[in-house]
């Protein structure tokens, strides 16, 4: 076998039902044409035929990938989780999820791109890797340890190893479970700690004492001078969510001052975007964007932020809904008179701080509404939408509930990161889930408007004007669709290589022509794997990796045009936007027949069937797709 | 007794590393063309929830034991004249594993290299134009060159 660079070579497979290890050549994935991570999770995915089974079916695939940048010096060190995803509401869906940290590059240390597993362990075991040697082994002695714990506990048998566990909430199969690595990094959207303790799997444990080949070094180390620039420029963000943005001035000084221990991020990361912060009494984590947002809406004080970041950490619940989406659910609840402080103490049965109009503590609310999550208790445990679903039936007054959940999750996410304009809105009402883990593209609110509007110009985009929802009597939506198909496909890629967000964001880190990120990426990628990857060839990367997940949603999902919609409320009335309290983004209403032309615009700009919003064969073909419209065409959801 | 110069050392600012492990990539890229802290000259020993990280790496003893043990002695374990750093150099240097045994570190600074069968260490990037590159990398300033007249 030809040596390999950039990729490690290998990815792992591993049968929890019949105890079988197959290790497959990452070369029969195609990796010049998926990459990696996202890229070559779906590949993997289709190639297993896109099983249609239950998220909590032994049959679903937990598929696990770096990149061939992973290892590397830059923001690099991410991997992607894909699965059929148990958040994922209505229907559970294929998706993914990113996470950061050291396990990626530990794994390919190890010689792995990526780890599959499938079927089902008869009792509770964990995945230790050490370089070639991988074994399943007992873990009795874990299942209902907490995060922490258990990542302690096997670290004492094998001190450098990196560990990837869930804790209580995944072995209780809660639909918002993370799968987690150190304090920190999660691959938190899709519920995927739940599919991890649906197999039995409490952790996986890998140890490499090996080093990724790259194929041009002195290119290589040249270009690193390039990342270690440009990452000067992340300073700025670094300290922003050094401590919880949102609070008043008072609280994010006392975290920095008397908390904060130090920087952390991904392994060869220059950022280290994320922080430590310790609380006597409360214990050490890190964090960073998403976890401070319990504050301020539910309270300013650091003991409370940080217990509400660290339980959930702890108990291995998704941050985003435990301490944000659900407690937001309750509080607009109670404001708009959907639910009464009587409903939420009795039926719903949980303590009421004041912000509930109640008299507990926020630590008595934190303790029941986590544990509850991670005890696997009904409704709690199913995430928001489910939650909304199952009291909207059980109260007279919740009907209103679905309704509510529908303005603050919008199609597949969470409502706030779509704020304001029509691109994000038709990327969201298109994939699979909240994409914003790579989506911060859409947010001119990050930057300087003529910054935002030079980067637009510079790939060939139409002005920003044409399809931001802030005229709400502006019914132009000229545009949006190619701008929505550009983020999607360099979401593809980034999720691929992969490159991190806070990274690549445009409105932080491009500034073209000086730096055109996918110039960059194009000579990194060749430089890193000594393939001749052109800039073009590593766009249609991204546009191949998108074309490939529609089909698998396709082909599994039976996902047609009718499917990609927004929820109800966004049509009908303008939506305040909630992120720690009301940001004052309003967004709607979206005109139907408008977005409605709009995707007519879009699958046509995709090469999609208008009528089914079906890819094409010319499409898959042109994309060197031929196995999945051949297999698109013997289901007859080819158009 | 040969007289041997003092030398500058690495000093590893535990309260400001973040454990991110760009030295270990950025030295490993440099020296051997590879990325990975196996072929790395020092050594990052994470310990994520204390958020204290050790580094081991040579510290460029005044009296080097791994110096006088070489059988090959300023052929493939040599010092520098002016600068004091002992070095290995990897033409000569034939992977006997004497030098580690004589390193009074643990773990051991001085590490083999299977591929090439040779032994491999801090050098402080030896002739490097600016100095040795896990300084420059560093991001938070947490790895630095003391010099040979401020080393205590």
């Amino acid at each position: 076998m030809a040596k390999s660079f950039g990729w490690a070579g290998k990815v792992l497979q591993v049968d929890l039902s019949s105890e079988r290890v197959n290790k497959v050549q990452t070369a029969d994935y195609r990796p010049e044409e998926f990459i990696g991570g996202l890229g070559l999770n779906a590949e993997i995915f289709w190639e297993l035929g896109c099983p249609k089974v239950d998220a909590f079916d032994p049959g679903n695939p937990l598929i696990i990938s770096a990149g061939p940048l992973t290892g590397t010096y830059g923001p690099f060190g991410r991997g992607e989780v894909c699965a059929i995803s148990p958040q994922c509401y209505p229907d559970e869906l294929f998706t993914y999820s990113g996470f950061g940290g050291m396990f990626p590059a530990e794994m390919k240390h190890a010689g792995y791109d990526g780890i599959v597993i499938l079927g089902k362990a008869e009792q509770p075991v964990y995945l230790s890797i050490h370089d070639e040697d991988v074994e399943i082994k007992d873990a009795d002695d874990l299942w209902g340890v907490e995060t922490f714990e258990a990542q302690k506990t096997l670290m004492t048998d094998e001190p450098e190893a990196s560990v990837l566990v869930i804790g209580p909430a995944g072995e209780n199969l809660s639909r918002i479970a993370v799968i987690l690595n150190e304090t920190k990094f999660a691959a938190g959207q899709g519920g995927f700690g739940g599919v991890m303790g649906s197999k039995n799997l409490k952790a996986i444990a890998v140890r490499g004492t090996g080093v990724v080949a790259v194929a041009k070094p002195d290119e290589v180390l040249e270009l690193t001078r390039t990342i270690m620039e440009e990452s000067k420029k992340g300073d700025v963000l670094r300290l922003f969510f050094r401590t919880p943005y949102m609070a008043p001035q008072e609280t994010k000084d006392v975290f920095a001052r008397r908390y904060f221990k130090k920087h952390y991020g991904c392994y060869g990361c220059p950022l280290q975007c994320h922080s430590v912060h310790y609380i006597p009494g409360i214990g050490l984590s890190g964090v960073s964007c998403a976890n401070w947002l319990w504050a301020p809406k539910f309270s300013i004080d650091p003991k409370e932020i940080w217990e509400a970041n660290v339980l959930s950490q702890r108990l291995g619940i998704n941050t985003f809904e435990g301490i944000i989406g659900l407690p937001f659910l309750l509080a607009l609840s109670l404001e708009a008179g959907i639910l009464t402080r009587k409903e939420i103490e009795k039926d719903i049965g949980l303590p009421t701080p004041k912000w509930l109009g109640g008299t507990a503590t926020n630590h008595e609310f934190l303790t029941v509404l986590l544990h509850k999550i991670a005890n696997g208790e009904s409704p709690y445990a199913e995430g928001a939408a489910r939650f909304s679903e199952y009291f909207g039936k059980k109260l007279v007054s919740g009907e209103k509930l679905v309704d509510l959940y529908g303005e603050l999750y919008t199609a597949h996410g969470y409502a706030f990161h779509h704020v304001d304009n029509l691109g994000s809105a038709l990327h969201w009402a298109t994939d699979t889930r909240d994409p914003i883990d790579s989506c911060h593209d859409y947010k001119n609110t990050l930057a300087p408007k003529e910054q935002f509007q030079a980067v637009m110009e510079h790939f060939g985009l139409p002005p920003y004007d044409n399809y931001q929802i802030v005229d709400l009597s502006k019914t132009v939506y000229e545009g949006a669709e190619r701008v929505t198909a550009w983020v999607q496909d360099n979401q593809c890629l980034k999720n691929s290589l992969p490159v991190c967000e806070f990274w690549s964001m445009i409105t932080s880190f491009y500034n073209p022509p000086e730096m055109d990120l996918r110039v960059f990426e194009s000579r990194l990628l060749s430089a890193v794997t000594g393939l001749d990857i052109a800039v073009d060839k590593i766009a249609k990367a991204g546009e191949r990796i998108w074309n490939l997940r529609r089909a698998i949603t396709v082909k599994r999902e039976n996902r047609t045009r009718e499917n990609d919609t927004l929820n109800e409320p966004y049509f009908k009335k303008a939506i305040t936007c909630y992120a720690g309290s009301a940001t004052g983004l309003v967004n709607g209403p979206i005109d139907k027949a408008q977005f409605e032309a709009l995707k007519d615009r879009y699958y046509t700009l995709r090469g999609w069937d208008v009528n089914t919003g079906w890819p094409t064969r010319t499409k898959l073909e042109e994309l060197g797709l031929k196995n999945v419209a051949d297999e698109l065409a013997s289901l007859g959801k080819l158009p | 007794m040969v007289e041997v110069p003092k030398s500058g050392v690495l000093f590893h600012d535990v309260n400001m590393c973040a454990g991110c492990g760009v030295c270990e990539v950025m030295c490993s890229l440099y020296h051997e063309g590879v990325v990975g802290p196996a072929l790395a000259r020092s050594h990052i020993v994470r310990h994520p929830f204390a958020a204290k990280h050790d580094h081991d790496v040579c510290q460029q003893c005044s009296s080097p034991s791994c110096y006088f043990a070489c059988p090959l002695k300023d052929k493939a374990l040599c010092v520098d004249g002016t600068t004091g750093t002992t070095y290995i150099s990897e033409d000569e240097c034939t992977g006997c594993g004497i030098c580690i045994d004589a390193c009074p570190f643990d773990p051991r600074r001085i590490k083999i290299n299977a591929e090439k069968n040779v032994a491999f260490k801090c050098d402080l990037c030896k002739g490097r134009d600016g100095g040795p590159i896990c300084v420059e990398y560093c991001p938070f300033q947490a790895l630095r060159l003391i010099s040979k007249d401020k080393r205590r």
